[in-house]
């Protein structure tokens, strides 16, 4: 087998190159072709000794494979080729492109790969691949085809970026969103069950109440209707004992205060659905004022606050393609509170609805639970503060909460 | 041991029931659905304890009574809750209550409870 190396590939560059230069020349008529055919020679050889360059200069992998052999070997591999793979280039020259995955690429994308490059069509994805020295990384390849004059495919062009870091952010991000989502599912339970103990303590208490005024009421008399009482009242309290366990199985967790950078918080918070947000075609706008204290607060929860509020407004603005602006602003209410605003250009609150937006189990959307501002709310006062909302003058609803400012921190500061 | 009881309860059958059984032990019971308008129909010297529940819409429980403290009154004030809170009884007696309840109350405990308080609304109430 006959080895290509790098200076074999730059060789056949130059021919095809002079080919070109040849032909070209033969169009032009008039001139010195002697003189012009060398200038143009030197000029395109200063190219291709400059691309040659490039592309082994180039902190992508890149790889070229001929795709006129049956097996698809690898021609050529830049340095940071190389590098990703941790192999080197004579073991990689003259091979085929798939050995170099490693056994944990998923087998689905490699089928796809191939499917793609047999069609002589371009491909863009991700995959994990495995070095030489076993260790997985997460690469960015993208590979196209190179044609001859007559459409004809003739080799392929890959590039290969690591993109562990990057996916390890996104993946990091997407475990902090699961994390918020599982809190703010318990939190919506927990809610859940304390106000449905609290509906059925009140008439349990009437039963209760009546059961033993009867219960005196014939004192010393109908030792049937006695019994019975005394059946209604166990049986009451059994039904106590039951909202009691419920009670202590699904207790808040108490929440843990410590120092907050209520900006900082904002904008961890806003990183967490910012996909969300770019997909609804909507732009978030911050408006925050970078003097702001810190606050005591438990960071779980106001996250869950500020996501039940991002999360609404960009749901009062769906469907409406010329309302996209969501504005956060935070700004020294006094000198203990901090506010923070959610603005949204959507439908606004309706009037009949305004009382009730905060009361448990009220909903305006179809598949709501009617947790969300409700809970919002009791976190908000839970940290000293308060939750309210307003219809803009213009368009649009701004939901906005006040929190104490630390005010050891505050202090130490002034 | 006081003859009269006021309830406060926003829940119109629990006002119901407890005075129904408080009856049965020969007080004089008045029920009131909001805070607001037991302070508009009873004056602070007319005598008589007060039950009080904490979660209700406008003025909730601890308000009221820190209105009621506010304004000069001895009256003894028992606070009873469906709302399971941890603190709810030191904080009931550390701003001047009898005590805290939770509801569904057995009648015994809250007939005690009220005949420890005293009767004249003049007694200042121990507050530990």
């Amino acid at each position: 087998m006959k080895k290509i190396t790098r200076n074999n590939l730059e060789e056949k560059f130059r021919q095809q190159t002079g080919e070109l230069e040849i032909r070209d020349g033969q169009l032009k008529q008039g001139v010195d072709r002697e003189k012009l055919g060398a200038d143009r020679e030197k000029l395109a050889e200063e190219q291709i000794h400059i691309r040659t360059k490039a592309m082994e200069a180039a902190l992508d992998g890149i790889f070229i494979v001929d795709a006129k052999k049956p097996n698809f070997p690898i021609i050529y591999a830049n340095a940071s080729f190389q590098g990703l793979i941790g192999y080197a280039e004579n073991e990689i020259i003259g091979k085929n492109y798939f050995l170099f995955y490693g056994s944990d690429a998923d087998s689905r994308i490699v089928e796809e790969i191939k499917q793609t490059i047999r069609q002589g069509k371009s491909f863009y994805g991700e995959m994990l691949n495995v070095r030489k020295n076993g260790k997985k990384f997460w690469s960015l390849l993208r590979i196209a085809p190179i044609r001859d004059t007559n459409g004809v495919t003739t080799h392929y062009v890959g590039i290969q970026t690591d993109c562990t870091l990057m996916k390890q952010r996104d993946l990091e991000i997407e475990e902090q969103r699961e994390d918020l989502l599982h809190v703010t599912r318990v939190g919506k339970l927990a809610e859940f069950v304390s106000s449905l103990a609290h509906e059925i303590s009140q008439p349990l208490t009437a039963i209760l109440s009546y059961a033993q005024a009867a219960q005196r009421m014939f004192a010393g008399r109908e030792p049937q209707l006695q019994e019975i009482l005394q059946y209604i009242i166990s049986d009451d309290q059994r039904a106590t004992e039951v909202i009691r366990r419920l009670r202590a199985l699904l207790k808040k967790t108490k929440p843990t205060f410590e120092p907050l950078d209520i900006n900082v918080l904002i904008n961890d918070t806003v990183a967490l659905i910012m996909t969300h947000i770019t997909v609804r075609n909507k732009v978030v706008e911050f408006e925050l004022d970078s003097g702001l204290p810190l606050i005591q607060g438990d960071r779980i929860q106001l996250q869950q606050v500020l996501l039940n509020l991002i999360s609404n407004s960009l749901e009062a603005m769906e469907g409406s393609s010329d309302s996209h602006e969501l504005l956060i602003r935070t700004s020294r209410k006094d000198t203990d509170t901090i506010m923070v605003e959610v603005q949204d250009s959507g439908c606004g609150i309706p009037a009949e609805n305004m009382k009730k937006l905060f009361v448990h189990f009220f909903t305006s959307k179809p598949d709501g639970l009617g947790m969300g501002l409700s809970i919002s709310r009791s976190i908000v006062e839970a940290h000293g503060g308060r939750l309210e909302v307003k219809n803009n003058p213009d368009r649009g609803a701004t939901f906005y909460f006040t929190i104490p400012v630390n005010m050891k921190n505050a202090n130490e500061q002034s | 041991m006081p003859s009269n009881i006021y309830i406060v309860d926003d829940d119109e059958s629990v006002c119901r029931a407890l005075k129904t059984l408080l009856m049965t032990f020969g007080f004089e019971v008045k029920t009131f659905n909001s805070a607001r308008s037991f302070f508009d129909a009873v004056p602070n010297d007319e005598p008589g304890c007060l039950l009080l529940d904490i979660h209700m819409p406008g003025l909730d429980g601890w308000a009221a009574q820190k209105i009621l403290v506010g304004s000069g009154s001895k009256r003894p004030v028992i606070f009873i809750s469906a709302e399971k809170q941890d603190n709810a009884a030191s904080r009931a007696l550390k701003v001047g209550a009898m005590g805290f309840l939770q509801k569904p109350v057995n009648a015994q405990t809250l007939v005690d409870l009220i005949n420890a308080a005293p009767e004249d609304t003049n007694v200042t109430v121990n507050s530990q």
